[in-house]
């Protein structure tokens, strides 16, 4: 039987907002502190059970990227997705927000966004990566 | 613990098949297979059969078309792997010492299945975001443009290989050569994959007998071939910054298949991958240490993958010219390195083939680089 406790927590939404930045919920083994995002019952490194919960930092760095032209019929294409480096060590894959396309190595900032849009549906907020105008690393060569 | 042998192998044609039902198409390829092995219905005494997205109990009625029931039967499910996860535990059912002769069927009718892009399952976080099969791969695409100078050019040439060599298959899907540039023309499904840079949507099936080294010997003929090493994986989890052009869970099969047979990358005279896309190929080849890391798009450009270069690689067109029926894939890779084996691969013959590799690998789940991942290792 599921408990209303855990019931609960997989309702949660994957994020928390403060102060203006998104941050999304992740699990940190507290033994051999590897990051889970999202948080998962066991640690897979150490076998620890019961992650305690954080929020990740608000900003991550784009480690790899792609522009989807097919999908599900469910999804509205064009949309860019990439996977998203974080300081905590974990790497998430966020849909990007805005028109631009990504590119590796530079800084996003967490936002909330609704696409890539589900076909007939209301949008649904959901957290998207931001390119950081400006965030200097250029094209981010230096980085692979 | 007996050493197994591939005593029979069959395979239907691989395309569009509206007018077959998956379980005719597994039963012509059991038939087939056993035919070939010159052993009957009565002799199976196992079978294991890998679909994907085929329902209930696919084993039983394909079996039950091709006259066989009443006998252990074990259905597989481990995405694209499940046909190879078949003839692994087929495999490992002889090792064990339990039977003697066990049937190994992949089969899947995707065309009734299934439309647009592969996902993981809708359950999955990334999936509710937008993440597709093909995007998965773009976004290691990208990452082996940026740390290697891959081109999409380079890319391409992978695709136009593999459909050229499918024209000499008469069981492919696709039956006319692509040029570079058509495949470069072809519309963009998640960038930088083109459309034929992608596996199509395929039914088919294909079917193998394995046996123990006694049924063997009793069965006499000289076209048997031995499955030197099975081994399966499945995706560790991702946890960290890892570089996510290394296949850690191709390389992880590939140890423990090297390891068991005693046979190693410097051995292997020719190998089917698990092309599901273009990049896939070199992840492939690059992960199995058949070629140096990040150098396989450009050496393909140069022909070292070709069906008379160094290390031919998908000589039977792979998943890109020959088709991709989930379940049947891993098994239909053994056949064709069965059949090169025996040196009845007509014109995509690989002269002096004694030792073949085959690579299958599938799907995607959140939090695990990937499903499951099988490297069979077969020589003469």
């Amino acid at each position: 039987m599921v408990s209303t406790e855990a019931a609960t927590a997989v309702m949660k939404r994957p994020y928390e907002v403060e102060d203006g930045l998104v941050r999304l919920r992740a699990g940190r083994c507290p033994a051999c502190n590897a990051v889970y995002c999202p948080a998962r019952l066991v640690c897979d490194g150490c076998g620890h059970r019961g992650l305690e919960e954080i929020l990740l930092a608000p900003r991550g760095k784009i480690y790899t990227f792609t522009t989807v032209h097919q999908s599900t019929p469910e999804f509205q294409t064009p949309y860019h997705l990439c996977y998203v480096d974080f300081d905590e060590q974990v790497r998430v894959m966020l849909p990007a927000a805005g028109e631009e396309r990504p590119r590796i190595g530079e800084d996003v900032e967490i936002v909330l966004g609704t696409g890539p849009r589900l076909v007939g549906t209301e949008p649904e907020e959901g957290p998207h990566a931001l390119m950081v105008a400006g965030s200097a690393t250029g094209r981010g060569e230096e980085d692979v | 613990m007996s050493d197994v042998y591939v005593v029979g192998a069959g395979m239907t044609p691989f395309g569009k098949h509206p007018d077959k039902t998956a379980a005719e198409l597994g039963a012509a390829a059991v038939l087939e297979a056993l035919d070939d092995a010159g052993v009957s219905l009565g002799d199976i005494e196992a079978a294991w059969v890998g679909s994907v997205f085929q329902g209930m109990a696919m084993g039983q009625r394909a079996l039950g078309e091709g006259g066989i029931s009443g006998i252990p039967i074990t259905n597989v499910e481990n995405a694209c792997s499940s046909g190879s996860t078949a003839i692994w535990g087929a495999a490992m059912s002889i090792k064990a010492g339990a039977y003697d002769v066990v049937l190994a069927l992949g089969v899947e009718h995707l065309t009734g299945a299934f439309r647009g892009a592969f996902t993981p399952d809708e359950s999955d976080v990334e999936a509710q975001r937008g993440l597709t099969m093909p995007a998965v791969y773009a976004m290691r695409a990208q990452r082996h443009f940026a740390q290697y100078g891959t081109t999409s050019e380079q890319l391409a040439a992978i695709s136009a290989k593999n459909k050229r060599n499918a024209v000499a298959n008469p069981l492919a899907q696709f039956k006319k050569p692509v040029s570079v540039d058509e495949v470069l023309a072809s519309r963009m499904i998640a960038d930088p994959l083109h459309l034929q840079e992608c596996a199509p949507v395929s039914d088919g099936a294909a079917a193998v007998v394995l046996a123990s080294r006694r049924k063997r010997a009793a069965l006499g003929g000289s076209r048997a071939v031995r499955l030197a090493a099975s081994a399966l994986k499945s995706g560790r989890a991702e946890v960290g910054l890892k570089d996510m052009t290394v296949e850690d869970l191709t390389w992880r099969a590939a140890e423990e298949a090297y390891e068991r047979s005693g046979i190693g990358p410097s051995d292997i005279r020719f190998a089917e991958v698990h092309d599901c896309f273009s990049i896939a190929e070199a992840l492939r080849v690059e992960g199995l240490g058949l070629f140096p890391h990040g150098e396989y798009p450009a050496r393909v450009v140069k022909g070292e993958a070709d069906l008379d270069g160094r290390l031919p690689v998908n000589g039977s067109g792979g998943l890109l010219g020959k088709g991709h029926p989930l379940g049947a894939t891993g098994v239909a890779q053994v056949v064709e390195v069965v059949r090169q084996l025996r040196g009845e691969a007509g014109p995509r013959q690989i002269p002096g083939a004694r030792v073949g590799l085959a690579h299958c690998r599938g799907g995607k789940a959140q939090g695990v680089e990937g499903t499951a991942c099988t490297v069979n290792i077969l020589t003469v």
